[in-house]
């Protein structure tokens, strides 16, 4: 059932559904882009609807906050220790399709991947109810389509923010309780169905083709545009990859933490073992071993999908103009030519 | 050709005088170096029509049109009307019926009425760069109507950040926009990218802990640039709204005693500027004793002193609470000639009001 | 909620200087793990670090770690008493079971010769396991050679040759354990034998190439990966390369699959 509410009934609704749950959605940072003036958009909780951005399309994908970039593991006091606590309070997050079908993704490494779950992120994923925000998709960096990931079925509401309303869509009856003194409507959710930007997925078709590619010069361009920042893969809303980290609460030698910390591929180091050795050390070897990650390997690993969701984040995010979807493009045309060599 | 011209009437009205006799040059204010491309019809129209049907960028960013015909100007300066009207007036708010912030006649067909507060010149600032903190060309607009019309010489650069491709270093009074940088720990990844750009770009006051993964600043020696925000990939480093200037004051170039500014104010904000700028027509006025000549401000300063200056620009100014004052400048200048300041006492320049020399 | 990365204190038993940089810990841990799995060893407050496992016993484990790092020279410091944090064991371990009957050939180099120290001497107390056991080991130098006990055991039950890379010494042969693997009875074995490589990248990049030459089915070999592993349950992603995960599907590779692992 679909329940409308009004402007000033939404202070109300708010509240009530702040009873059950911790409400995140995307926020606006004025001025705290990468340039001057520019502003940022990234998950935080919020206290009120009017905080939420909900028509545009966060900077930060909504993994953070499942998977914070910074998060403590273990307290350590004197010889004792303890895991880090964690609210059980459901918690219900604002989200487009895109992001949601990366929760999936993410998972089959966090709560899976060797059988092993993830504590951490499996606490949180068990608090999360997601509140499905329709995809304008008026960006052209957006291929969700060809990803497969434009829809979801994985919410317990759908909402629309429109001037003077909020439109609800209950799918959970759970939910439905908590929003039925709204005046019935008939919204239903609308889901991308085109974007501007369409991909054709790579086909690698064995090893050899594989191993063909990797060799391939299309990656020696990114040793001359990459930076190798990483801020693709943090803005990528399925990256998983972190690095665990001790560290010393200041001055006192007793008390400290064990910390996960966002990693990347992309930044040197990310390989480095005991003793200074390390693995794909130009640009060119990170960019194919991301991308490679993302359209083949994963999928290799997984079967069901690729990592990726087409949200386009690590696009606006690139310093230096990198689209993945044109790389992809010249991934294609590079295994064109090894079947042609064949 | 017989001419009779009182070339220093005609300078004021921003015409420079050729090696032509005869031949004049306009000088059209476009502070901030930034105009609706519109103006650049009436550029081309005054050059087709008066001019030698050429335009030179001026080296303060003015449009200059060469070879205008003495007996030309009166019409060239009643067409002028509508690019000062829309480019001084609209856009800047300047009440050209005023000198030196003092009222005074001005026929709007008759052309800019003093030369001696010049163009304020600017990058283009963070309307496109990417390196910049600020908004360059509106802070110009605002500070155009407190130097303009003056007769009391002043040059102002305006620079977006301290990469001060505009040479704030080199002008009367530079104003280089910055920023202050705000750290959010729990967003960094360690990868140390600000550290090492902050070390090759900039002041190196950024280091990665590697016991911790965390930044360590030192923050009395960052620049306020903002390359660590332009790097970071996770905006872990994000500037805060408020945007400050840094003022650089008494540089100059020249055939005496060329010289890069030094800093007066750092942390300054836009109300600090605009307040701080305000007292320059009384200073200048000062200094020369109420008496207009051709001497550019960072000549005031020397002549007043950097203690005076100091104390009467910040005559009634509230700084911002984050502005530092220069105690004192010590001035470094190429010393085309040594000991250039050593001669008859008599020949000593003097600053201030003649009563106050009793 | 069972935690994968909750480590647990750990009482240090013994300490033994093997070389200046190799000390072996023994250490009070109740799970037995495969030959050539590894565990993570951490401190509070500095760190972890993966460290293969070289000998178990009863209610024991021992590793033998390389003073390398911030983690390791901080163990380096510990005594008998002290206590270690351990999780594990990780990994897949050698393949014992491929061995079973089998003509068994270890090459390993340097510290590459603590993650198959458990296997040999299960190989040494469990005579008949395998059907001959041929061990070529390699240090650089007189100074870093290990488990000189271990080393005259070896001598004694197995087809057993030392090397160091650079010096002469009594019962070592002066050059790279490379050499040594023509000299292996290859033809009397027909199909029946397995080898296990492990040892610093170059030294395993030039041995496969060498056993390859040989005549040795690449079918037959394993060897060890070395790759930064970080959390050691598959979700880090540090030692990933293509769709395997280094700390899940390895360090151990049938030598088919790891010549195809391009980083």
């Amino acid at each position: 059932m679909s329940y409308k509410f009004t402007k000033e009934e939404a202070a109300g609704l708010f509240a009530k559904l702040s009873e059950k749950f911790d409400i995140y959605a995307p926020i606006r940072f004025k001025d705290a882009g990468r340039y001057a003036e520019t502003d940022i958009i990234k998950y935080g909780k919020i206290s009120s609807f009017d905080e939420g951005v909900y028509n545009e399309k966060s900077t930060y994908p909504m993994k953070e906050v499942l998977s914070p970039i910074q998060q403590a593991l273990f307290y350590f006091t004197e010889d004792e220790y303890r895991e880090s606590k964690c609210s059980t309070k459901p918690m219900l997050v604002f989200a487009r399709p895109c992001d949601i079908n990366a929760m999936k993704v993410q998972a089959k490494i966090y709560a899976g991947n060797g059988g092993f779950i993830d504590m951490y992120y499996e606490r949180m994923r068990e608090r999360v109810h997601y509140a499905l925000l329709e995809c304008n998709a008026d960006d052209d960096t957006c291929f969700c389509v060809s990803m497969g990931t434009n829809t979801t079925d994985d919410y317990d509401a759908a909402f629309r923010f429109t001037d003077d309303a909020i439109l609800i869509d209950a799918k959970d009856s759970a939910f439905e309780a908590l929003v039925k003194d709204g005046k019935a409507c008939d919204f239903k959710p609308e889901f991308v169905k085109e974007n501007i930007t369409k991909v054709t997925l790579p086909v690698i078709e064995d090893k050899e083709t594989l191993n063909k590619l990797k060799a391939h010069p299309m990656w020696e361009q990114f040793n001359g545009r990459c930076i190798s920042c990483g801020a693709c893969t943090i803005a990528c809303s399925t990256c998983t990859c972190f690095t665990t980290r001790d560290i010393i609460y200041g001055d006192n030698q007793e008390v400290g933490e064990r910390r996960r910390v966002s990693a990347s591929c992309q930044v040197d180091g990310f390989t480095t073992v005991a003793g200074g050795g390390s693995y794909r050390k130009t640009a060119g070897d990170k960019m194919r071993f991301k991308m490679l990650h993302k359209f083949h390997d994963y999928k290799a690993r997984f079967k069901d999908s690729d990592m990726c969701v087409g949200c386009g984040r690590c696009i606006n995010r690139c310093p230096e103009l990198i689209s993945i979807t044109e790389t992809l493009k010249k991934m294609n045309a590079a295994l064109e030519e090894i079947k042609k060599e064949k | 050709m017989n001419h009779d011209i009182f070339i220093k009437k005609v300078r004021l009205n921003c015409f420079r005088e050729s090696k032509v006799p005869g031949e004049f040059l306009l000088q059209m204010r476009c502070p901030g170096g930034m105009v609706d491309a519109d103006m650049l019809d009436i550029v081309k129209h005054i050059s087709k029509t008066w001019g030698d049907g050429n335009f030179h960028f001026g080296t303060r960013q003015t449009f200059d049109i060469c070879r205008i015909k003495y007996e030309d100007i009166p019409a060239v300066n009643k067409y002028l009307k509508q690019y000062i009207e829309e480019v001084e007036i609209e856009e800047c708010g300047v009440n050209m019926a005023s000198i030196a912030g003092e009222p005074a006649e001005w026929d709007p067909e008759s052309g800019y009425p003093t030369i001696g507060a010049r163009n304020i010149s600017a990058c283009i600032g963070d309307y496109h760069c990417v390196c910049a903190d600020v908004n360059t060309f509106e802070l110009a607009r605002k500070i155009e109507p407190l130097i303009f019309p003056s007769h009391y010489h002043i040059k102002i650069n305006i620079s977006g950040c301290p990469n001060d491709c505009n040479k704030a270093h080199f002008c009367d009074f530079g104003i280089i926009g910055c920023a202050k940088m705000e750290y959010h720990p729990e967003r960094c990844i360690g990868c140390g990218l600000c550290a090492k750009i902050c070390k090759s770009h900039a002041t190196r006051v950024l280091q990665l802990n590697e016991a911790t993964g965390k930044i360590e600043k030192d923050p009395c020696c960052c620049v306020g640039c903002g390359e660590c925000t332009r790097h970071c990939p996770t905006s872990a480093w994000t500037r805060k709204s408020t945007k400050f200037y840094k003022v650089i004051i008494g540089g100059r170039t020249g055939r005496q005693t060329p010289r890069a500014g030094k800093m007066f104010l750092n942390w300054a904000t836009e109300e600090t500027i605009i307040a701080v700028l305000s007292n320059w027509q009384k200073f200048s006025a000062w200094v020369m004793d109420y008496k207009p000549e051709y001497l550019h401000g960072g000549h005031l300063i020397d002549r007043a002193g950097y203690k005076k200056f100091k104390e009467l620009m910040l005559d009634g100014v509230t700084l911002n609470p984050e502005c530092l004052v220069a105690e004192d400048v010590y001035w470094h200048e190429t010393e085309y000639r040594s000991n250039y300041n050593v001669k008859e006492l008599s020949t000593h320049h003097h600053a201030g009001p003649t009563e106050e020399k009793k | 909620m069972f935690n994968p990365i909750q480590p647990k204190p750990c009482k240090i038993l013994s300490v033994k200087h093997e070389t200046e940089l190799e000390y072996t810990f023994r250490v009070e841990y109740d799970i037995k793990p495969d030959h050539g799995q590894f565990l993570q060893l951490s401190i509070p407050m500095i760190g972890e670090a993966p460290i293969s496992v070289s000998e178990q016993g009863d209610g024991w484990l021992e590793f033998t770690i390389r003073n390398v790092g911030k983690v390791t020279s901080c163990i380096f410091e510990k005594k008998a008493g002290d206590v270690l944090f351990l999780r594990g064991p990780y990994g897949n371990g050698w393949p014992t079971e491929e061995l079973k009957g089998k003509n068994v050939v270890v090459i390993a180099g340097g510290t590459g010769v603590s993650p198959v120290r458990s296997l040999l001497n299960y190989l040494y107390k469990t005579p008949g396991y395998a059907k001959s056991v041929n061990v070529i080991a390699g240090f650089k130098n007189e100074q870093s050679i290990l488990f000189k006990n271990d080393l005259e055991n070896w001598k004694k039950s197995f087809n057993a040759t030392f090397c160091l890379d650079n010096e002469e010494k009594e019962g070592f042969r002066k050059g790279m354990v490379t050499t040594v693997i023509k000299e292996l009875p290859l033809k009397d074995w027909g199909e029946d034998y397995a080898v296990i490589v492990v040892g610093p990248p170059v030294m395993m990049k030039f041995v496969g190439l060498e056993l390859l030459k040989c005549g040795f089915d690449e079918k037959k070999i394993w060897m060890s990966f070395e790759r930064k592993m970080s959390c050691a349950v598959g979700k880090c992603g540090h030692c990933r390369i293509d769709e395997v995960y280094v700390c899940l599907d390895g360090p151990v590779f049938p030598y088919t699959t790891a010549k195809n692992l391009v980083d």
